[in-house]
């Protein structure tokens, strides 16, 4: 039905990390993604949708393997990348990229742009000087950092917020990954600036063809940037469709809070209360028995408090993890 | 009593830096009532945390001049001593909930310790009742007593963004300032501390300034909203109007570039980024990134036009201008 090839394929993937190690007692766990799946075709952008603390960028650096993974396993192109050896690893990061949340933080601040530039390429021995050069100019040109010239000898802090981020960006796709992941890359920024680097970032994801995986709280962008969107709540993926059918049929009842949580502007807003449930994500130590979401779920039956809801398809290509369907 | 609560007259906040001097907040000219609640929006370094500081006297060390009057229940605050200023106005008149307030909680003091504090340094209240006193507004921003008694890592973030908002109020204030009260806070999270703070301004009648650079949040507790650029105040309006019809077109451009949920609008971002303080730029400061721009934007600076009702633009957009 698609002729797309899938790229990522993701079984039933776990990160947990061990917070206490002691001879007598067991070890404690801080279960940050507990059961994942998911498959991402070529080309095709998804959105993952959480609360912080939900295991949204555990999950995205972990499919990058700056996380090793607990259980479950990871494909990238047919092969399996779950236990790769650091040659193979490294031949796994020229596929992928990072952007990060904060470009103040992830550019190293005694280099200048070009040296920032050139890093991934020496790493990986690729080219003569001369066609660095070229591949670093047409790297700026691409994330529109004109004059190049100006800005190749300029180091991060002469930059403002964007272009900073627009330089990561550069930085992530001069190796042409076929995967990229973004996290948060707009949170830091003006609300001026945002939409100006998300539109950079879908465009080359069309020119280059890359898969890219858009992490965010923030369901507003999501709806002019990607097609699907996965919603995590507490280490799991509570719903996953399409962005329209997500934002027009919302299903789970943490993703109907998450929507009636967002304003829309509206002077009409301040004369009513949101109906939003009170609390806030559990702590991943101890997780809620059955489903994670109860304590604070305005439709819990007694099934969700003892039992995890499986993931049913309800519709086609709409998948939830609740008891109510 | 005084309708007007607030009242800031032509306030002007400059400050030393090795290029020169930079003008951070220009001619500033606000009135607030009582019972409502004013919005200040703007991209980041336009003046507008400078301001809400201004308004509460909290200037940094390289301060250079601070020209105009602020009026407080009628009374200028400028001119008070230091002495007088923080013993009758700050944080008993007027207080503020600090953006990023919740990280510099401290951690070896019990949150209702942190709460209390003003009670027994400022007012002399002994600790029993300045604790029981401490508790109750703590149980109004939906803090248990339980909670009270805990350290500030015990608790989540939306807790203890309650807590500060509870710092804020223990001193009964008229005037809250809310600089950026959410930021860091989840979606849902965040809709309940705006909950909050629409209970609360019933409950206690309080007037908020409310700073922020999110368009939506916006609306969630505005009733008049300010836009900042540059250091001025270049647009004043009703919300209704805010949102329905801007005057300035770096209200009607900024407008453009928020992304909504349940609206298909073609997204458009601000060209540039804000203009530099210390040389700002000839006319109106905004004439480079603005896409509405016409010659005399380049030359004249534009003064503030009335646009309609308790709605003022400093722009030419439908003005004749010879």
């Amino acid at each position: 039905m698609d002729k797309n090839e899938t790229l990522l394929k993701i079984d039933n993937l776990k990160v947990w990390f061990e917070i206490r190690k002691s001879i007598i007692s067991p070890p404690i766990y801080v279960k940050a993604v507990d059961g994942i799946n998911f498959e991402l075709k070529e080309g095709e952008s998804i959105s993952l949708v959480g609360e912080s603390g939900s295991g949204k960028t555990t999950l995205g650096k972990t499919i990058l393997r700056l996380y090793e993974p607990t259980s479950g396993k990871i494909y990238f192109d047919g092969k399996d990348i779950t236990n790769i050896d650091e040659k193979e690893l490294k031949w796994y990061r020229r596929q992928t990229g990072l952007v990060q949340q904060d470009p103040f933080g992830a550019l190293p601040s005694h280099f200048t742009i070009y040296r920032i530039l050139e890093e991934p390429l020496l790493i990986n021995k690729i080219g003569t000087p001369q066609e660095r050069k070229e591949m670093i100019f047409k790297a700026l040109e691409e994330v529109k950092l004109t004059p190049i010239e100006d800005f190749v000898s300029k180091y991060p802090h002469m930059l403002s917020g964007g272009q900073m981020q627009r330089v990561v960006i550069a930085r992530a796709l001069i190796m042409r990954p076929k995967l990229v992941v973004a996290d948060e890359p707009v949170s830091m920024l003006d609300a001026s600036v945002r939409i100006e680097i998300l539109d950079l970032l879908k465009e080359l994801q069309d020119k280059f063809h890359m898969s890219l995986i858009y992490i965010t709280h923030d369901l507003a962008t999501v709806r002019m940037f990607s097609k699907y969107i996965f919603i995590m709540y507490a280490g799991n993926l509570v719903e996953r469709s399409t962005t329209q059918e997500i934002l027009k049929y919302p299903l789970h009842p943490y993703t109907k809070a998450l929507l009636s949580a967002i304003p829309d502007p509206d002077p009409e807003n301040r004369k009513k209360l949101r109906d939003v449930p009170p609390g806030e994500p559990p702590n991943l130590v101890n997780p809620p028995e059955g489903c994670r979401f109860h304590p604070r779920c305005p439709n819990v039956m007694d099934i969700c408090r003892k039992e995890v809801p499986p993931e049913k398809e309800v519709k086609e290509n709409h998948w939830v993890k609740c008891w109510l369907y | 009593m005084n309708d007007i609560i607030l009242k800031i007259k032509d306030l002007t906040i400059s400050y030393k830096t090795r290029k020169g001097s930079l003008v951070a907040v220009k001619d500033v000219n606000l009135e607030l009532k009582r019972g409502e609640t004013l919005a200040i929006v703007g991209e980041s370094g336009c003046g507008k945390s400078s301001l809400a500081k201004g308004i509460l006297r909290l200037f940094p060390r390289n301060i250079e001049k601070v020209i105009g009057e602020i009026y407080i229940d009628g009374k200028e605050i400028l001119s008070l001593d230091q002495e007088t200023f923080r013993k009758e106005v700050r944080w008993s008149k007027i207080s503020m909930v600090f953006q990023g307030a919740i990280n510099s909680l401290n951690p070896v003091l019990k949150v209702v310790h942190q709460v209390a504090e003003p009670l027994i340094i400022h007012m002399g209240m002994d600790k029993i009742s300045a604790y029981k006193r401490a508790k109750e507004i703590l149980s109004l921003v939906g803090i248990s007593e339980n909670f009270a008694e805990r350290y500030p890592f015990e608790l989540s973030g939306g807790m203890k963004q309650r807590v500060v908002i509870a710092m804020a109020l223990i001193t009964n204030p008229q005037i809250v300032i809310l600089d950026e009260p959410t930021s860091a806070l989840d979606i849902i999270t965040q809709a309940n501390i705006m909950n909050l703070l629409k209970i609360l301004k019933k409950e206690l009648n309080l007037s908020y300034i409310f700073i922020t650079h999110d368009i939506a949040t916006t609306s969630e507790l505005a009733d008049k909203v300010a836009v900042m650029y540059a250091g001025e105040i270049v647009e004043i309006s009703p919300s209704e109007e805010f949102y329905s019809t801007p005057a300035h077109g770096y209200t009607m451009m900024l407008l453009n570039s928020v992304p909504t949920l349940r609206t298909d609008k073609k997204l458009k971002s601000i060209p540039g980024t804000p203009p530099s303080l210390i040389n700002p730029p000839k006319g109106c400061k905004f004439h480079p990134r603005c896409q509405y721009v016409m010659d005399i934007c380049k030359e004249k600076e534009p003064p503030l036009f009335n646009k309609g009702k308790e709605h003022l633009a400093k722009c030419y957009i439908g003005e004749n201008h010879g």
